[in-house]
């Protein structure tokens, strides 16, 4: 069920807050010894909390869309009181004394948290296998990764636990676990949502967004935790009989994002490109400046700022994985020359990449190459050459974090062996109601929204 | 180019010399992606301070 058709049977009092609450924690029980998805189950505070809804919506306080509806913070969202391990062994009994602002926001709204989902050690990896807490575990496929580094978040909407849940995204971790789990995520504007009380790890490369079964949900939540938010929502697929791109001019582009792409999601992407033409939408080719230098610079300077905040850690090198040992190791030797230039060189980069809104609404991208790898698989092979997991799970979402734009990914599509397929829509800087907008007209004319995986359709 | 096992051999504390064969190659492969960029800068060029139009309260 979407957001809105909980919110109605809340209101019509066909199911209660409690009711709701109690479902959400039986469910959890229930999938979490498969999906490793939860970290901490807040099961006593959302039992509480729920009382209070109910109350509150009795009195006739309704505080809007989100009111009593179950949702999943990220463990790097700091929560008064309870554990925010970050994914770390280093931080596994910190215990923050405030919430964060995205936290606070989303608790006033009247959502009720059920816990807390795990992530790739530090958020720094794009696995979620995670060395302390155990691999998390894509609902599609047990045996293959969520993606991450909000693999947890990820894994819990599309296992339809919760169905909204919040993620932060510094190279791809919000849309790259969106693609492998087949839900809807977005990377707003750079600092379009707050990150106070979260977690930092690439310091000029953060973003905090949201995951959800639906590109409307992903908006409902979006508007309340958005700075400046106009409050756009767009209008039910009932009301309108699909919604029109008529007008819309959509960007696809000829290079890098379409090269070295596996077959199977290029021909979902080729798909979607002509859903859009067909929905009225202005799809034009073009050719974008050096995307691979966006990744080059993206990588080099966040490595120097993961370091700066966490190298510190590196006399407890036995309480840190290897993936992120070597990472963090690496850092620590970027002079700061190069670290301050790489961050020169995104300001060239940005001023050319721009110049493409002149004629653009938006553009239109696969979200990832490839459709989520096996637990463990280190490197994907394309033709005769392999890529390593993390270089193909990031090549195509960090140039987003690097500019800061905003982008949304949603599915499009699954593969032969049954797993979904993700398309990226990305647009200028403050623009995610356009996303919002494509989104919801290409979602609906998918018809995938809501897809369960066959273990836990409900 | 930088000499990565130097840097490696002198930072405090060391990076330890199993982790070089999987550390040094990543940061030679990355620098040479680098340097051509590195050098092409404009003299004028500021560091990057967010998108256009953006709100930036470094609020991280």
């Amino acid at each position: 069920m979407t957001i809105s058709e909980i919110g109605a049977a809340l209101r019509s009092k066909r199911i209660s807050a409690r009711e709701l609450a109690e479902e959400t924690l039986r469910r959890v029980a229930e999938a979490n010894p498969r999906l490793n998805a939860f970290l901490t189950v807040t099961e006593a505070a959302a039992r509480t909390r729920a009382a209070v809804l109910d109350d509150e919506l009795a009195r006739g306080i309704d505080r809007g869309p989100l009111h009593g509806i179950p949702i999943a913070h990220k463990d790097n969202m700091f929560t008064r009181g309870v554990r925010t391990t970050s994914g770390s062994k280093i931080f596994a009994d910190f215990v923050p004394d405030h919430d964060a602002a995205t936290v606070s926001q989303l608790n006033d709204a009247g959502a009720n948290v059920i816990g807390k989902t795990g992530l790739h050690e530090f958020a720094f990896g794009i696995t979620s296998n995670n060395p302390h807490f155990g691999a998390i575990r894509n609902p599609w496929d047990p045996e293959r990764i969520p993606g991450g580094s909000s693999g947890g978040s990820a894994a819990a909407v599309a296992a339809g636990l919760v169905p909204l849940a919040t993620g932060t995204d510094t190279g791809g971790s919000i849309r790259i676990p969106a693609s492998f789990c087949g839900v809807v995520g977005l990377k707003p504007t750079y600092e379009r949502v707050s990150r106070k009380g979260i977690m930092p790890l690439g310091l000029t490369f953060d973003h905090a967004g949201l995951l959800a079964r639906t590109v409307r949900d992903v908006a409902l939540g979006f508007n309340l935790v958005a700075k400046h938010s106009s409050g756009y929502v767009p209008a039910a697929h009932a009301d309108h009989h699909g919604m029109s791109l008529g007008g819309m001019r959509i960007g696809v582009p000829e290079n890098f994002f379409v090269e070295r792409i596996a077959p199977e999601v290029m021909l979902s992407f080729r798909a979607a490109v002509q859903t859009a033409a067909a929905l009225g939408a202005h799809v034009t080719e073009i050719r974008l400046p050096d995307a691979e230098a966006l990744n080059v610079v993206g990588r080099l300077a966040q490595l120097a700022e993961v370091s700066s905040l966490l190298a510190r850690y590196l006399d407890r090198r036995a309480e840190i994985g290897p993936d992120v040992l070597v990472l963090l190791e690496q850092g620590r030797l970027i002079p700061a020359t190069d670290y301050l230039n790489a961050q020169r060189v995104r300001t060239v980069l940005a001023r050319a990449f721009s110049k493409i809104w002149k004629n653009l609404d938006c553009l239109m991208t696969p979200a990832t190459p490839i459709t989520a790898p096996r637990i463990g698989e280190m490197t994907i092979a394309f033709g005769s050459s392999t890529e390593d997991v993390r270089t193909t799970a990031t090549r195509l979402v960090r140039p987003f974090n690097v500019l800061g734009w905003p982008a949304l990914a949603l599915p499009c599509g699954f593969s032969n062996a049954g797993l979904p397929i993700g398309l990226q829509v990305v647009g200028p800087p403050q623009q995610e109601d356009t996303l919002l907008q494509a989104g919801a007209a290409l979602e609906d004319a998918f018809g995938l929204a809501g897809r369960q995986p066959p273990m836990f359709d409900h | 180019m930088t000499d990565w096992k130097a840097l490696a051999a002198a930072a405090d504390p060391p990076v330890p010399e199993d982790l070089l064969p999987d550390v040094i190659p990543a940061l030679e492969k990355l620098e040479a992606a680098f340097r051509p960029l590195e050098q092409a800068l404009p003299p004028d060029t500021l560091l990057w301070n967010g998108p256009e139009g953006s709100d930036s309260e470094g609020d991280a």
